[in-house]
C-alpha cells in the first residue's frame, strides 16, 4: 500500500513539475507555395500533447521543456520535426509527400524509378498492411488491396496454393498467373497437382514458403507493359517482392506471435429427418425417422494456426545484416490434417572500396511439411461418405468400428454401408489414409553493384532458387476397390525444381540541360530444371505385401517414372527513360530472348519491344488548387513466350513394363514434325491517368488495357487418316480488355482520429475471338461430369455449359410419359465463372492508440457451381428434399403430354435432377459475394508512458472472412477446391468454408 | 572504358552460345531412334503394343459389345443409366485406339522395315493392320485404309466392299512372304504370341482369311467362297489345335474385364449368357464366371450364376455386386484370345453347311469346335453336353428388378441332329461360337447382326434417339457412328463413306453395315 501511494505521488510530481516548466510556442504552417494549410497536426515529440492548426494555418502550443521536438504532420506532406532550441515562433513549410507523387518504387529488375515517370500501372502495398490480418500466405492478404487481381485461395488450409490472375486469363494450355519476383529475381512458383472431380489434393505452390514477415512491400506490375524487362515471364504481370533489409541504425529485434483460429462457416443445408428403406444408400423414405444428427458438425473441429517470427535487423555504415526465423504450426478443421514451417532468412549489404563496390547476399531457408491436407472429389475424400451417409443407419457405430477383422485375410478393411466408388467411411480415410508432403527450399542470391563512374553503374547477380519436394500418399488395404488395391495403393513422387538466374547490367544516369537520361541495358541467363526426379505409383494393381510402402513392394508390372523439364533462356535486354523538364517521360525497352524450347524451329531467338509516354500534366498547365498532381500515361508492348519443354521434336515412350513372356513395347512417337513452331504473342496496351487532390489527401488512378493474344500454342489431334495422332499449331488469338481504378482519401484527419480509406475496382472482359480458324467448334476443355467449363471462339475463358431442364416455349418444363423431368438435348452455356468486377474498400481507422482495419470484399458476377449440392439432392440428405418431402409433393411448372402440370412428386423430381450427369440447371448459383474480407482492432501500447523496456508494442484483435453481406452460392466461390483452370468456382465435396479469427502480438525493442 | 571492357566481359560470360539448346530440349527419360537400334529394337520393339492395341477396354468392350451381345452388363448406372448400353452413345473410342496405337505406330514400323531392310517385319505389320481394320470396319463399316498416311486435307473412306477385297489381296502377298521365309528367326524377340513362328503366323493369316470370308457369306457368297476355299486349301494351314491359338500378351497388364470387374466393381455377368450357359447346362460357366456372392440365383438354384441384362435398368447397384463376375483367374491371366482353334472349327462347320470345298463335315466341325473350345477352357463334361438334345436356355429373373426379366427367345440344343435344317444348324454353330468368343466378344456381334444368332433379347431400356439413330423395340443396335472428329473434320469424306453404304443410310447406330444384309441365311 504504501508502496502504491509512493508511486502515485511520483507520478503526480512528474506531472506538476511539467506544468512548471511550460514554454510557449507559435507560428504558421505553409505549403511549398506559401499558401498556409489548416488542419495540420502539432504534436510534442514523445507525448500526446499537441494542436492543430486553425483556418489561416496558424498554432499555438505549450510545450514541457524548452529542448522538446515539435512535429508537423499532414496527410499528403511529409512529416516536419522543429527542436525547439529556445525558439518562441517556429514557422513551417510542408513538402508534398511522395506518396503518388515523388514516391519511389521498385520496378522490373530491381530498379527503382519515382513513380511519377512511369508510363504502365502499377500499386505499391507494405509489408505491414499485408501481415495486418495474421495471413500465412502473403498473396491471400493481397485481395481486395490492389485493383484488377482475382486473388483465390484453395480451401485446403495452411500451406495451400493461391490463384492470381492480373487482366484475365491469357494462356489456353497454361495458368495466366504473374510472375513473383524477389529483390529483382525471378522466383519459382511451380503450382502442384490440384484435384478434379475425381479427387485429388491441393499440391501447394511456391507461395507458401515465403515468410510474409520477411516483406518490406509488394509492387504489383499489372500488365506486360511494366514486366517486358523480364520478357514472356513477365506478361500476366509481376507480383515484386522487396525483402527486409537491415538498416544502419540501432540494432532492432521484432517478435512477433499470432495465434489463430478457423471454424467452418457455412455447410450445406442437411437434412436428418428422412432415411432410406431398409439398406438402401438413398434417403429417400418419405416415413420420418429419429436419426442421428450432430455427426457431421462434429466432424469438423477447430483449427489452430499459431505463428512465431522473431526478426533482428541493424548494421552501421559499411554493412547491414538482417535476419529472421518464423515457426508456423498449424491444424486444420479436419482431424488429422498438421502443417509445420519454418522460415529463415539472412540478408547482409556491405559496402567497399570507398562505398564504389557494394556486396549484398540474401538467403532464404525454408522448410514445409503438410500431413492429410484435406482433398475434394469423389474418390478417397471423407466428405462425400459423410455427407451422403443413409440416414436410418448408425453413424456412431461407423465411426467407433471405421475397421472390421476379416477373417478370411487376417487383417482389417473398411467398414462401411455403401460400396459405390465414392463412398468411404470417413474416419477410415482420416486414419487409414495418411497422406504426406514435404518441401525443403532455399533461395540465395548474390549480387555486386559497382559504381563505375558517377554517371554509370554496373550491377551483376546470381540467384538459385532450389526446392526438394516429396509427395507420398498411402491408401490402406481394405479401402474402396475402385480406388485402392487389395494390398493397399501407393503413391509417391520425389522431385526437384532448381531456377539458376544470373544477369549483369548497365545503367547510366545523368541529365543535359532540360533532359534526363536512364538508361539500362545488360544481358540474363536462366536455366530452369523442373519435376528432376521420379515417381512410383501402384494404382490398383496389387503390391506385393499388404501395406507396406516401399520400392521392393512393387509389382513388377509397375513402372517406376522418372521425369524433367528444362528450359534455358538468354535474354538480352534495354531500356532507356528520357525526360524532358521533369514534365514528360518517354520510356523505350527491347528484349530478345533465346530459349531452349524452340531449338530446330529457327525461331529460337526472339525480339520483342515497348514503347511508353507519361505527361505531368500538373506540371505542363495550371491546375485548380484543389488538384495538387496529375499525370498522363500511356503504353504499348509485346512479349513472346516460349513453347513447352521438348514438344518440337520428341522420341519414343516406354511402352509398359512388359511381362514374363517379353518386352514392354515402345510407343512411337506419333506427332506431326513440328519444326516452324513459333513463340506465342501478347500484345499490350494501356492508357492511364494519375491525381492527388487536396494537397495529397484523395487521389485516383485509372487504368484502361487491352491485351491481344496470338500465336497460341495449341494440341490438335491430327485427322485420323493422317498417319499422325497429333499436333501442334501456334493459332487463336485471345483479347483481354478492361480497366483499373483505385481511389483513396483520408476522410477524416485530427490529431487523435485518422481514417485512411481507399477502393479498388475492377474489370476485366476475355473474349475467345478465335482458336482455330478452320475448326470453329474447337474447344478446350470438355463435359466434366455434368460441368463443362469451355473455352471456345466467340465465348470467353472458363464458359460454363450444363444441362438445363427441357423446356417448351411456353417455360413449361417437359415431363415423359412417366411424369419425370426431361433434360435438354444438348449443354447451353449458363455464364462464366469469372466475375465481372473486382471492388475492395480498404480502410485503416486510428483513434489515439487504437488502430482498426476493415477490408470489404466483393466479387461481382459470374457462377458458381456446385456439385456437392447435386448429390445431396439427389441421395435425399440436402434440407431441401426433407422440405418438399414435408408437404408430400412440390410445385412445377410443367406439362405432360399436353396436361399442364403444377406439382410432382419429390422423389421423381429429384431423382432427374443433380447426382453426376443429370439436370444441372438447379444448381448454378450467382459467384457474386460481398465479405468481410478483414477486420483487425488493435492497441499500440504507449510504451514510454508504461515505461516497457521495449521500443513498440502492439496487441491486435484479427478476423477473416467473418461473415458474407451477401452471397448467392452454396459455398464461398472464393475459397476453391482447386486453384488451376478447370475447377474454378466450382465445388465437388470440397472443404466447407471456414472463418477466422485470433490475436496477434508484435513487439520491438 | 578499362572497367566497362571488365564489365562487358562479365556479361559475355554470362551469355554462353545456344548451341547446346538442342539437346537441353530433349528428354532423357524418352528413348531414341539411335538407341534403339541396337539388338534390332527399332523394327521389332513396337510390335507387342500394336498386337495389344487391337483390343479395347471399358468403353469400347465392355459397355458396348460385351453389354450388347449379353456377355457382361454393368450394374453402375452411368451417364444416369442412359449410356452405350442402352443404346445412346457415350464413348466412341475404339476408332481412335486403331488410328492411333496401330495404324499411326505400323505406318512408322513399315517405313523403319523398309530402311533397315528388315522386309518381313513390314509383312508382319501389314497383317496386324488387317487383324485391326477388319475388327474397326466390323464396329463403323466404311474406315480410313487405302489412303491412309496420305497428306490430301480430306481423306478418303474405303467402301466396305472395296476394303475387303484390299485385304483378301493383301493377305495373298502376306502369305506369299511368309510361306518364302518359313524359317526367319527375326521375330523371336519381339514376338510374344508364336516366338517368332513363321509357320504359326502363316496358319493366322489363313484363319484371318476365314473369319472375313464367312462374315461376306450372304452379301458377297461367290468371293466369300473362293477366299473360304482358299483358306482351307492353304498348305501353311489353319489354326486346328489348342496349341496354334493365337494368343496376345498383355505386356504385365490385368485383362480388362477382370479390373474392371474386381477393381472398378463396374461390370458383371450378362444375363442373356447366364440363360443361355445355364440352361444348355454348359460346364464353361464355371471357367468363364465367377459364382454370384449373395442368394441371387433362386430361380436355378443348382448353379450359382446370375448375370445382369443387356441395357439393364440399374437401381440397385450394390445388389447386383453380388451378381458373378469374371471368373477370378482373369486377374492373373497374361494372355488373351484373338483367334481360337475351337471358332476356326465352327467357321469350318458353316462353311460345310455353305458347302464350301475343303470345309468338311459340319457335324464333325461342329463337335470338334466344341471339345476344342472345352479343353481351351480347361473345363470338364463335353460327351454329355454334346448328347444333351433336351436342355434349352432358361427364362431369365433379376431378384432385384423385375423390369430387366426376360423370356428367352432361343430354343436351342446342344446336340447335333442331321434332320435340322440349315438354319437350325446355323443356329446351334453360331450359338457354340458366342460362348466360345467371350473376352473377344466383337466376333459374337458380327455373328449376330450377320445371322441373328445367338437369339438374345432386346435390351431392357432402350435410350436410343434421333441424337444417334432410333432403334426400334424389335432390333438391335447395328453400328457405331463415326467419331466426332471426322464428322467435323473430315465432314465430306464422312458424307461420302455414308452415301456408299446404300440408299437412305445414315451415319447412326440403325443402318446396317454391306455385310448385315437382314435377309435369310441361305
Amino acid at each position: 500500500m504504501k508502496k502504491r501511494l509512493y508511486l502515485i505521488m511520483i507520478v503526480l510530481f512528474a506531472s506538476f513539475s511539467g506544468v512548471l516548466a511550460q514554454v510557449k510556442v507559435s507560428g504558421t504552417v505553409t505549403d511549398p507555395d506559401g499558401i498556409s494549410m489548416p488542419g495540420v497536426s502539432v504534436v510534442q515529440k514523445g507525448t500526446t500533447n499537441g494542436t492543430t492548426t486553425d483556418a489561416d494555418g496558424k498554432y499555438a502550443v505549450s510545450v514541457s521543456a524548452a529542448s522538446a521536438v515539435l512535429q508537423f504532420s499532414f496527410v499528403g506532406m511529409t512529416p516536419v520535426s522543429e527542436a525547439i532550441n529556445g525558439r518562441s515562433v517556429i514557422n513551417v513549410k510542408m513538402a508534398a509527400e511522395s506518396v503518388g507523387i515523388n514516391e519511389v518504387v521498385v520496378t522490373a529488375l530491381g530498379i527503382q524509378r519515382e513513380k511519377k515517370t512511369l508510363t504502365y500501372a502499377s500499386q505499391q502495398v507494405s509489408g505491414e498492411e499485408l501481415r495486418k490480418a495474421s495471413n500465412n500466405n502473403f498473396m491471400e492478404a493481397l485481395s481486395g488491396k490492389a485493383a484488377g487481381i482475382d486473388i483465390k485461395t484453395s480451401n485446403s488450409g495452411a500451406g495451400g496454393s493461391t490463384k492470381a490472375v492480373l487482366r484475365g486469363d491469357k494462356s489456353l494450355m497454361g495458368l495466366s498467373e504473374p510472375l513473383y519476383v524477389i529483390d529483382g529475381i525471378p522466383m519459382v512458383n511451380n503450382k502442384g497437382g490440384q484435384p478434379g472431380s475425381y479427387g485429388g489434393t491441393d499440391g501447394g505452390d511456391g507461395l507458401s514458403q515465403i515468410n510474409p514477415a520477411d516483406i518490406e512491400s509488394l509492387n504489383v506490375l499489372k500488365g506486360a507493359n511494366a514486366s517486358i524487362l523480364y520478357g514472356s515471364q513477365g506478361a500476366n504481370g509481376v507480383v515484386l517482392i522487396t525483402t527486409k533489409k537491415g538498416k544502419s541504425e540501432k540494432t532492432t529485434v521484432t517478435v512477433n506471435s499470432s495465434t489463430m483460429l478457423e471454424s467452418v462457416s457455412g455447410l450445406p443445408d442437411f437434412q436428418f429427418k428422412y432415411g432410406g428403406e431398409g439398406s438402401s444408400v438413398y434417403s429417400w423414405s418419405k416415413t420420418p425417422g429419429n436419426y442421428q444428427s450432430n455427426y457431421i458438425k462434429d466432424f469438423f473441429k477447430t483449427g489452430i494456426n499459431e505463428t512465431n517470427s522473431v526478426s533482428i535487423s541493424g548494421g552501421n555504415d559499411k554493412t547491414t545484416v538482417y535476419f529472421s526465423f518464423a515457426n508456423t504450426h498449424a491444424t486444420g478443421i479436419l482431424p488429422t490434417n498438421t502443417y509445420d514451417k519454418q522460415n529463415f532468412s539472412l540478408s547482409q549489404s556491405t559496402k567497399m572500396f570507398n562505398d564504389k563496390l557494394t556486396v549484398s547476399s540474401n538467403v532464404m531457408l525454408t522448410n514445409e511439411v503438410s500431413r492429410n491436407r484435406p482433398g475434394a472429389g469423389y474418390y478417397n475424400n471423407p466428405l462425400t461418405g459423410l455427407y451422403l451417409f443413409a440416414r436410418q443407419l448408425d453413424f456412431a457405430n461407423y465411426k467407433t468400428n471405421y475397421q472390421t477383422f476379416n477373417k478370411d485375410r487376417n487383417m482389417y478393411q473398411m467398414n462401411w454401408f455403401s460400396s459405390e466408388e465414392k463412398e468411404n467411411n470417413p474416419y477410415w480415410e482420416l486414419y487409414k489414409d495418411p497422406k504426406f508432403s514435404k518441401t525443403n527450399r532455399l533461395i540465395a542470391s548474390l549480387k555486386a553493384s559497382w559504381e563505375i563512374s558517377k554517371h554509370l553503374k554496373f550491377e551483376v547477380r546470381g540467384n538459385i532458387d532450389y526446392a526438394d519436394k516429396l509427395n507420398d500418399n498411402r491408401y490402406a488395404a481394405g479401402g474402396n476397390p475402385v480406388t485402392v488395391s487389395p494390398n493397399g495403393t501407393w503413391s509417391y513422387s520425389k522431385y526437384t525444381d532448381q531456377a539458376l538466374y544470373s544477369d549483369g547490367i548497365f545503367s547510366y544516369n545523368n541529365t543535359f540541360g532540360d533532359f534526363s537520361l536512364t538508361a539500362i541495358a545488360g544481358a540474363s541467363f536462366q536455366e530452369n530444371i523442373f519435376s528432376d526426379g521420379m515417381s512410383v505409383g501402384n494404382g490398383t494393381t496389387s503390391l506385393q505385401y499388404p501395406n507396406e510402402f516401399n520400392f521392393a513392394n512393387m509389382p513388377y508390372q509397375v513402372m517406376f517414372n522418372q521425369s524433367i523439364n528444362r528450359v534455358i533462356k538468354q535474354g538480352a535486354f534495354a531500356n532507356a527513360q528520357i525526360g524532358y523538364k521533369e514534365k514528360l517521360f518517354l520510356d523505350i525497352s527491347a528484349r530478345n530472348d533465346w530459349a531452349s524450347t524452340l531449338a530446330l524451329t529457327g525461331n529460337q531467338s526472339y525480339l520483342y519491344p515497348a514503347v511508353g509516354l507519361s505527361a505531368i500534366i500538373s506540371q505542363m498547365v495550371s491546375l485548380p488548387e484543389s488538384i495538387s498532381f496529375a499525370k498522363l500515361r500511356a503504353s504499348s508492348s509485346q512479349t513472346a513466350n516460349e513453347v513447352p519443354f521438348n514438344v518440337v521434336s520428341p522420341d519414343n515412350r516406354y511402352g509398359g513394363a512388359g511381362g514374363p513372356g517379353g518386352i514392354g513395347g515402345i510407343g512411337r512417337n506419333s506427332q506431326v514434325p513440328f519444326k516452324n513452331l513459333k513463340p506465342e504473342v501478347i500484345t499490350s496496351n494501356e492508357v492511364g491517368t494519375e491525381w492527388r487532390f487536396f494537397r495529397g489527401r484523395a487521389g485516383l488512378e485509372f487504368t484502361y488495357y487491352s491485351d491481344v493474344s496470338t500465336n497460341q500454342f495449341l494440341t490438335l489431334g491430327a485427322p485420323s487418316g493422317s498417319g499422325y495422332t497429333y499436333y501442334y499449331v501456334n493459332a487463336g488469338k485471345i483479347t483481354n480488355k478492361g480497366f483499373e481504378l483505385t481511389i483513396d482519401a483520408t476522410p477524416v484527419k485530427t490529431t487523435d482520429f485518422t481514417w485512411k480509406s481507399s477502393v479498388n475496382f475492377s474489370q476485366n472482359k476475355n473474349k475467345i475471338v478465335e482458336l482455330i480458324k478452320e475448326n470453329p467448334d474447337y474447344q478446350v476443355g470438355g463435359d466434366d461430369e455434368g460441368f463443362a467449363s469451355i473455352i471456345k471462339a466467340g465465348g470467353s475463358f472458363n464458359d460454363v455449359w450444363i444441362y438445363k431442364f427441357n423446356k417448351n416455349d411456353a417455360g413449361q418444363i417437359i415431363l415423359d410419359a412417366n411424369g419425370i423431368p426431361t433434360k435438354a438435348a444438348k449443354q447451353v452455356k449458363v455464364g462464366n465463372v469469372n466475375p465481372d468486377f473486382l471492388l475492395g474498400w480498404n480502410n485503416n481507422l486510428n483513434y489515439k492508440n487504437f488502430f482498426a482495419s476493415v477490408l470489404i470484399n466483393a466479387k461481382i458476377g459470374g457462377v458458381a457451381f456446385s456439385k456437392t449440392e447435386a448429390f445431396l439432392d439427389a441421395y435425399g440428405v440436402s434440407q431441401r428434399t426433407a422440405d418438399a418431402r414435408n408437404s408430400s409433393t412440390m410445385p412445377i411448372n410443367a406439362i405432360k403430354g399436353t396436361t399442364a402440370v403444377t406439382s410432382i412428386d419429390p422423389v421423381v423430381y429429384y431423382g432427374a435432377v443433380g447426382d453426376r450427369n443429370r439436370i444441372m440447371e438447379p444448381y448454378i448459383y450467382s459467384r457474386t459475394n460481398v465479405r468481410l474480407g478483414q477486420l483487425v482492432i488493435g492497441y499500440n501500447l504507449d510504451v514510454k508512458k508504461l515505461k516497457l523496456p521495449v521500443k513498440e508494442a502492439t496487441f491486435s484483435l484479427v478476423g477473416r472472412n467473418l461473415f458474407f453481406f451477401y452471397k448467392d452460392a452454396p459455398f464461398d466461390p472464393e475459397q476453391s477446391m482447386s486453384t488451376g483452370n478447370g475447377m474454378q468456382s466450382n465445388d465437388v465435396f470440397g472443404v466447407p468454408s471456414t472463418r477466422t479469427y485470433g490475436f496477434n502480438l508484435k513487439v520491438s525493442f | 572504358m578499362k572497367k566497362i571492357f571488365i564489365a562487358l566481359l562479365f556479361l559475355g560470360v554470362l551469355a554462353s552460345c545456344t548451341q547446346n539448346f538442342l539437346n537441353e530440349n530433349k528428354n532423357p527419360y524418352q528413348i531414341t531412334d539411335e538407341s534403339l537400334k541396337q539388338d534390332f529394337n527399332l523394327v521389332g520393339s513396337p510390335f507387342s503394343g500394336l498386337l495389344l492395341s487391337l483390343f479395347g477396354d471399358q468403353i469400347e468392350e465392355d459397355l458396348c459389345y460385351d453389354s450388347w451381345m449379353g456377355y457382361m452388363n454393368t450394374p453402375t448406372p452411368f451417364v444416369g443409366n442412359v449410356n452405350n448400353t442402352t443404346y445412346y452413345i457415350r464413348w466412341n473410342v475404339y476408332w481412335g485406339r486403331i488410328y492411333g496405337d496401330v495404324m499411326s505406330p505400323s505406318k512408322q514400323v513399315i517405313k523403319l522395315a523398309k530402311d533397315n531392310d528388315l522386309p518381313l517385319f513390314a509383312t508382319w505389320a501389314k497383317l496386324i493392320r488387317i487383324l485391326g481394320v477388319s475388327k474397326l470396319a466390323a464396329v463403323h463399316g466404311p474406315v480410313i485404309y487405302s489412303q491412309y498416311g496420305s497428306t490430301a486435307n480430306s481423306i478418303p473412306y474405303d467402301k466396305e466392299a472395296d476394303l475387303y477385297n484390299l485385304f483378301f489381296s493383301q493377305l495373298d502377298s502376306i502369305q506369299s512372304d511368309f510361306a518364302a521365309n518359313k524359317d526367319y528367326k527375326g521375330f523371336v524377340k519381339f514376338d510374344q504370341s508364336y516366338k517368332g513362328n513363321i509357320g504359326a503366323w502363316a496358319k493366322v493369316v489363313n484363319s484371318l482369311r476365314l473369319r472375313l470370308a464367312i462374315r461376306l457369306s450372304k452379301v458377297a457368297p461367290a468371293l466369300a467362297k473362293t477366299q473360304g476355299e482358299k483358306a482351307m486349301s492353304d498348305p501353311a494351314g489353319l489354326i486346328a489345335t489348342n496349341a496354334d491359338n493365337f494368343n496376345v500378351a498383355l505386356l504385365g497388364n490385368i485383362m480388362p474385364v477382370a479390373r474392371i470387374c474386381y477393381q472398378w466393381l463396374d461390370t458383371r455377368m450378362g444375363a442373356p449368357i447366364e440363360s443361355i450357359m445355364v440352361g444348355l447346362k454348359d460346364g464353361r460357366i464355371g471357367k468363364m464366371y465367377a459364382p454370384a456372392t449373395g442368394d441371387v440365383y433362386g430361380d436355378h438354384p443348382s448353379s450359382a450364376f446370375k448375370g445382369i441384362r443387356n441395357g439393364a435398368f440399374c437401381t440397385t447397384k450394390d445388389a447386383m455386386l453380388k451378381f458373378s463376375g469374371v471368373n477370378l483367374d482373369f486377374n492373373g491371366v497374361g494372355t488373351r484370345r484373338a483367334i481360337t482353334a475351337a471358332e476356326v472349327s465352327l467357321l469350318k462347320a458353316e462353311a460345310a453347311l455353305r458347302g464350301w470345298a475343303g470345309a468338311g463335315d459340319a457335324k464333325t466341325n461342329y463337335e470338334n469346335g466344341i471339345k476344342l473350345s472345352f479343353a481351351d477352357w480347361g473345363a470338364g463334361g463335353v460327351d454329355a453336353y454334346l448328347a444333351d438334345n433336351v436342355s434349352k436356355p432358361l427364362d431369365y429373373i433379376d431378384p432385384t428388378n423385375p423390369l430387366n426379366n426376360f423370356t428367352s427367345l432361343s430354343t436351342v440344343t446342344v446336340a447335333w441332329n442331321e434332320g435340322d435344317s440349315n438354319e437350325l444348324k446355323l443356329e446351334k454353330i453360331i450359338t457354340q461360337k458366342y460362348i466360345n468368343t467371350f473376352t473377344n466378344t466383337l466376333e459374337a456381334w458380327v455373328d449376330f447382326r450377320r445371322t441373328g444368332y445367338p437369339k438374345i433379347p432386346h435390351v431392357a431400356k432402350n435410350d436410343s434417339s434421333p441424337d444417334w439413330g432410333v432403334i426400334p423395340a424389335d432390333q438391335w443396335i447395328k453400328r457405331m457412328p463415326f467419331v466426332n472428329g471426322e464428322r467435323t473434320g473430315n465432314a465430306a469424306a464422312v458424307a461420302a463413306a455414308v452415301s456408299t453404304m446404300g440408299a437412305g443410310a445414315k451415319d447412326d447406330i440403325a443402318t446396317r453395315l454391306w455385310w448385315d444384309t437382314g435377309g435369310s441365311n441361305f
